[in-house]
């Protein structure tokens, strides 16, 4: 079974995503060329290859460096990318017409032969993390320079929006050959991007030059992009505040309020595309009783969360599906308000171990639960630990509760599959329901786009009753810069898109 | 002499031995598998077990360790599990940002240090020595994290004096490498600065009250040729031996300041390993830092020798 690779995102990122306002862009004159624009990352990069990326702020350099197949409008529609046109009638033989013309930056053409090699690299390279996006996907026919047809082993109707991410994502041959073993370090002319890699310092800054024969006319308009690894939210803040960096995706909560207030700096913000909550282990006591999961579901209070933790970014959340997605259901709030009688109707006097990291934000998420719940006679024990071990002993089953947070795919499939799917890949929670599963599998292969929202409907009523997971908030996907930085689109995927930027 | 030197390295053997034990145990058995930080949103059981056949991490620990060891021995230090960077080439890179930073900020503490306590020993009991001993105290006292937050806050974000974060190699620009590396060199010098005057005060009290000093002033010696001749050298040995042992904790000991300065150095980097299970760097730095300590504690040893003429290694 292929899957839509979902997105795990370390928790201390997503709780200190900011929101509130509409997202969109910003406009504000002619647009200028020249300058560079300095992009703090929340994290260091491990890898500059698609091939074996699994770091959100990869993706985010390689949106600017590489393109993919298929692109997405910030209402998540997918668009043309290196493929001009498609045609998908045939639900197992997709045919492509491709971009004529594209060159990569070390001078060599984009064409079918590309495409094939590309597509063969990530389905068989040894170290690649892509083998499952594309596990669809028999073989590449080329039919000549700007035609394909992707052969398929069964219809898959998450392939295109696959595509938009890292197993779309095309690489010139020749680079990643003359890379060899320290391709991944440094991917000199392997892209067709807007921005061309120029260095790496680990630890320091990633520097990215103007593509001056990109493709697409009069884009980009900055001469180069610098990116600064800064692993603290609060470090992030100062380093705006002293002019060292001018844009950054991820801020404090705390903050979000003083920056908007401040004029030398633009906040703005859009529906993100992933979830948050918590899952509870349906295969060990307390929670293979499902009343005890309903009566925790029942006594939390989204609001509350939402308020004090989040200081009223983002929307109070009911399901895996968000209201950026297409499949998303409105109507979907059966835990909506806490009931802490209801609760104790359900079932009270339990206790249990809610796992989480030593993240300040994490705590105090911890601590508010842990009162929330007291008041439905359930006592919450908060065990504290470092990310990389709680990562570890969730996957394994090790757990009554586990924090984590996920910055979701494009496609509705890699919020829900892998998780809730009898024996999916992050079903840390042991769930299994054959509905669901029918569901599931139906809303993967059904190219029929309403009959797909109904199966991720029904799957997802049924999963929030089931409560494997509770669901709290949806967070947002923000950009905060300097007054410098214009005609900002932002995205729901949480990827800064650098093209059409300008500096003035 | 060169006996003595050579019998103090032979003897490092076995202690980098035992520390790679050591070091090797801790790691592993430390819970947390670099599979699953490796994979993050893209795991699967098929992936992960083939990382684990990669990494070699399906193999008995011990086998792990004589194959990790063997090739230390070889002088093959392995390659980052997290970036396939070599494991030499991921520390070497990052070695001169941490000696420039370590450096600049232990100059920082002896040129605070050595003239204060100085000055608060000879002038015992005065009101120079009481705030002197107040700096101290705060010095040793405020935790090194809580130095950087006021630092970054009043000379970076407010005063716009300082660059925040960031590296600029010497051999660049001079003078824009000093500019970036003051803040995080006086964030990190300044528990050091505190320790030193301490122990340059305690033993120059100790040292005035030497019969020499008392012939030395009968002879009419001046006060100041007294103090800074004849006391500072032989006042120093004590300061020699907890300066020896900053100058081996450069390479750990810049771990909170590198990190919240995003200073591109080893403890950032030992950091950032730590966090993603990174087996063959950790390794690598921690054995790096074990041979730093051990050195400098032989140069410490051999600086008493020049200090005082009377310790002899022959």
């Amino acid at each position: 079974m292929r899957r839509v690779a979902v997105g795990l995102f370390w928790l201390f990122l997503l709780s200190a995503c900011g929101g509130g306002g509409g997202g969109g862009g910003q406009a504000g004159g002619t647009p200028q060329k020249g300058g560079t624009a300095t992009i703090a990352l929340e994290s260091e990069l491990r890898t500059l290859d698609p091939l074996d990326s699994s770091l959100l702020v990869e993706r985010e350099v390689f949106y600017n460096m590489y393109d993919s197949l298929f692109t997405i409008d910030p209402s998540l529609k997918i668009k043309a990318g290196l493929v001009k046109s498609w045609d998908i009638s045939d639900p197992q033989n997709y045919k492509f017409t491709l971009q004529d013309g594209v060159k990569f930056h070390d001078g060599t053409p984009f064409n079918g032969a590309s495409v094939k090699a590309n597509i063969e690299r990530f389905k068989t390279a040894a170290n690649s993390r892509r083998k499952s996006d594309l596990a669809s996907v028999k073989s590449v026919e080329v039919t000549d320079d700007t035609h394909v047809i992707f052969h398929l082993a069964k219809p898959d109707a998450t392939l295109l929006a696959t595509l938009v991410d890292r197993a779309g994502m095309m690489l010139s041959m020749d680079a990643v050959a003359k890379g060899g073993q320290n391709f991944s370090l440094a991917p000199t002319g392997a892209g067709s991007g807007p921005f061309e890699f120029v260095e790496w310092k680990r630890n320091d800054h990633l520097t990215l030059k103007k593509n001056p024969s990109y493709w697409k006319s009069g884009v980009p308009y900055l001469d180069g992009v610098t990116y600064r690894a800064i692993p603290d939210v609060n470090a992030i803040l100062s380093a705006l505040k002293t002019g060292d960096i001018d844009i950054a995706r991820v801020i404090g909560s705390k903050d979000v309020a003083s920056i908007k207030a401040d004029s030398n700096f633009v906040y703005r913000d859009t529906p993100a595309i992933g979830f948050n909550g918590f899952e509870l282990n349906t295969g060990a006591p307390p929670f293979n009783d499902a009343a005890k999961r309903k009566a925790v579901a029942t006594a939390v209070d989204r609001y509350a969360i939402l308020k004090n933790i989040q200081f009223n970014i983002g929307v109070v959340g009911y399901g895996p599906i968000p209201p950026s997605s297409w499949a998303f259901d409105a109507s979907e709030k059966i835990y909506d308000h806490a009931d802490a009688a209801k609760a104790k109707s359900i079932a009270t006097g339990f206790s249990f171990t809610y796992k989480t990291t030593s993240d300040p934000v994490a705590q105090q998420l911890a601590q508010l639960l842990q009162s929330e719940l007291a008041a439905a006679g359930i006592t919450m024990k908060i065990q504290s630990e470092e990310f990389a071990t709680l990562v570890q002993e969730c996957e394994a089953h090790q757990f009554e509760a586990c924090g984590v947070n996920w910055s979701g795919r494009i496609d509705p499939d890699g919020n829900t599959y892998a998780w809730w799917h009898t024996g999916g890949s992050f079903n840390d929670s042991q769930y299994s329901n054959s509905q669901v599963d029918a569901w599931l599998e139906d809303a993967r292969v059904n190219s029929d786009q309403a009959k797909r929202r109904q199966d991720y409907q029904n799957a997802q009523k049924q999963i929030v009753a089931d409560a494997p997971y509770v669901f709290t908030f949806f967070g947002v996907s923000p950009q905060i810069s300097n007054t410098k930085i214009h005609a900002f689109t932002l995205y729901p995927d949480l990827m800064i898109r650098m093209a059409e930027v300008w500096k003035g | 002499m060169t006996t003595y030197v050579l019998r103090r390295l032979m003897l490092m053997l076995p202690v980098a031995f035992l520390v790679t034990i050591g070091v090797f145990m801790l790691i592993h058995l430390s819970p947390g598998d670099p599979a699953l930080i490796l994979l993050g949103e893209d795991r699967t059981p098929q992936a992960i077990a083939q990382i684990h056949e990669q990494l070699g991490l399906d193999k008995p620990l011990y086998v792990q360790y004589f194959i990790w060891l063997g090739r230390i021995a070889h002088g093959d230090w392995g390659r980052s599990v997290t970036t396939h960077e070599p494991v030499a080439q991921a520390i070497t890179e990052r070695l001169p940002a941490t000696l420039e930073l370590g450096i600049v900020a232990l100059v920082w503490s002896l040129l605070v240090a050595i003239p204060l306590g100085t000055i608060a020993a000879v002038r015992r009991g005065s009101l120079t020595d009481q705030v002197a001993t107040g700096i101290t105290v705060a010095g040793v006292s405020i935790p090194n994290f809580f130095i950087v937050i006021v630092l970054i806050f009043v000379l970076s974000v407010t005063l716009r004096l300082f660059p925040f974060g960031g590296y600029v190699p010497l051999t660049t620009d001079p003078w824009e490498s000093l500019r970036h590396v003051l803040l995080p060199a006086i964030a990190l010098g300044t528990a050091g600065a505190a320790i030193n005057m301490r122990f340059t005060r305690s033993s120059m009290i100790e040292v005035l009250n030497h019969d020499y000093i008392r012939t030395a002033r009968a002879k009419g010696a001046s006060w100041r040729r007294v103090v800074f001749v004849h006391a500072l050298k032989n006042a120093l040995i004590p300061v020699v031996t907890i300066v020896g042992l900053q100058i081996g904790g450069i390479i750990e000991g810049a771990v909170v300041t590198e990190t919240v300065f995003t200073w591109p150095g080893v403890g950032r980097l030992a950091v950032e390993s730590i966090f993603n299970r990174d087996y063959t760097v950790i390794q690598g730095i921690v054995l790096l830092a074990a041979f730093s300590y051990m050195v400098a504690n032989l140069l410490v040893d051999l600086v008493y020798g020049w200090l005082d003429p009377r310790i002899s290694y022959a």
